[in-house]
């Protein structure tokens, strides 16, 4: 099966529509708003995905638009010195991503652990340019996979995570401030 | 009068969330504590009907917070429901010694835990 296809209908097809889930994302949106510098940012991020979402392995990835090459900027729960991201992704989730789609990868769970092994990548936009992108890499034991809500909240990290996270003016029109983030 | 709810996270996303759960889908009352040890002392002074408390946090966590709360004499009868991205078997046995009535884990699903509420504080 191919796991894209598992996103692609997961993502088109519209929620039902569930007040909580807009309790969350509303939660979510001002949590990132109300970060008071792109550290508290990051940490906002890591209770957004840790709390909202169930999964305590994730990395920050930011985009050299030049190289088109990435670079980790902040990683929490998982070891990524020697992640390689492009790999990760492959040809077409790299495509996917800086086209400015989730690429999701699934896969069965791992028997030994019990552990659910799908994985988000989600793209952190401004201007229409994937300039960061965040990998959600194993998610706790009791959150068996994505959700079309997963999918919501994914388009609002997506589109609103830019500024907070990288500084990013969007009325100058300036380049992302390059950050220094220590885990 | 409406009931009311001690929430405690040191997240202030989860915060939040479970705050906005309360206010916009129950009829209880809610205040709110970052950590185990402010959670001890606000146990104390509003009384609350039900805690709603995360587990790993700083200065105090969740299991001792409980045990502390079951060892105040105006405190000892406050259901106390433990939140955490925790599911193992062992964590949970450690949330009940601690004295926990119940024990939920992250990701909140929002229905079910105003199902659960109801269980313990009725509509």
């Amino acid at each position: 099966m191919n796991p894209n296809e598992n996103h692609a209908s997961a993502a088109k097809r519209a929620p039902a529509a569930d007040p909580m889930n807009d309790l969350r994302l509303s939660a979510a949106r001002k949590r990132l708003a109300e970060s008071r510098d792109e550290q508290d940012a990051i940490e906002g991020l890591r209770e957004i995905v840790g709390n909202l979402l169930g999964c305590e392995e994730i990395g920050l990835f930011k985009v050299d638009p030049r190289s088109n090459s990435f670079s980790v900027c902040w990683s929490f729960g998982a070891d990524l010195d020697n992640y390689d991201l492009s790999h990760a992704l492959g040809a077409t989730g790299r495509q996917r991503v800086m086209q400015g789609n989730c690429h999701i990868e699934l896969a069965d769970r791992d028997r030994s652990t019990g552990m659910a092994k799908a994985q988000a990548f989600v793209p952190i936009r401004v201007a229409n340019q994937t300039i960061g992108i965040l990998a959600i890499l194993r998610l706790l034991p009791q959150k068996i996979t994505f959700d079309a809500h997963d999918m919501e909240l994914f388009k609002l990290l997506s589109e609103e995570a830019a500024k907070p996270l990288f500084g990013f003016d969007f009325h100058s029109g300036s380049t992302p401030a390059q950050p220094e983030m220590k885990p | 009068m409406s009931k009311k709810i001690l929430v405690v996270d040191d997240s202030r996303t989860a915060l939040m969330m479970e705050r906005q759960i309360l206010e916009t889908r129950t009829p209880y009352q809610c205040v709110t504590a970052s950590d185990g040890q402010e959670a001890v002392e606000k146990a104390q002074q509003e009384r609350p009907d039900l805690i709603l408390m995360d587990v790993v946090m700083p200065r105090m966590n969740g299991f001792e917070a409980c045990k502390k709360i079951r060892q105040g004499t105006n405190t000892r009868e406050i259901p106390i429901v433990l939140v955490t991205t925790r599911g193992e078997e062992s964590y949970m046995e450690a949330g009940f010694q601690s004295g926990c009535n119940d024990y939920i884990t992250k990701p909140v699903n929002g229905s079910e835990l105003v199902a659960l509420l109801q269980s313990y504080l009725g509509e």
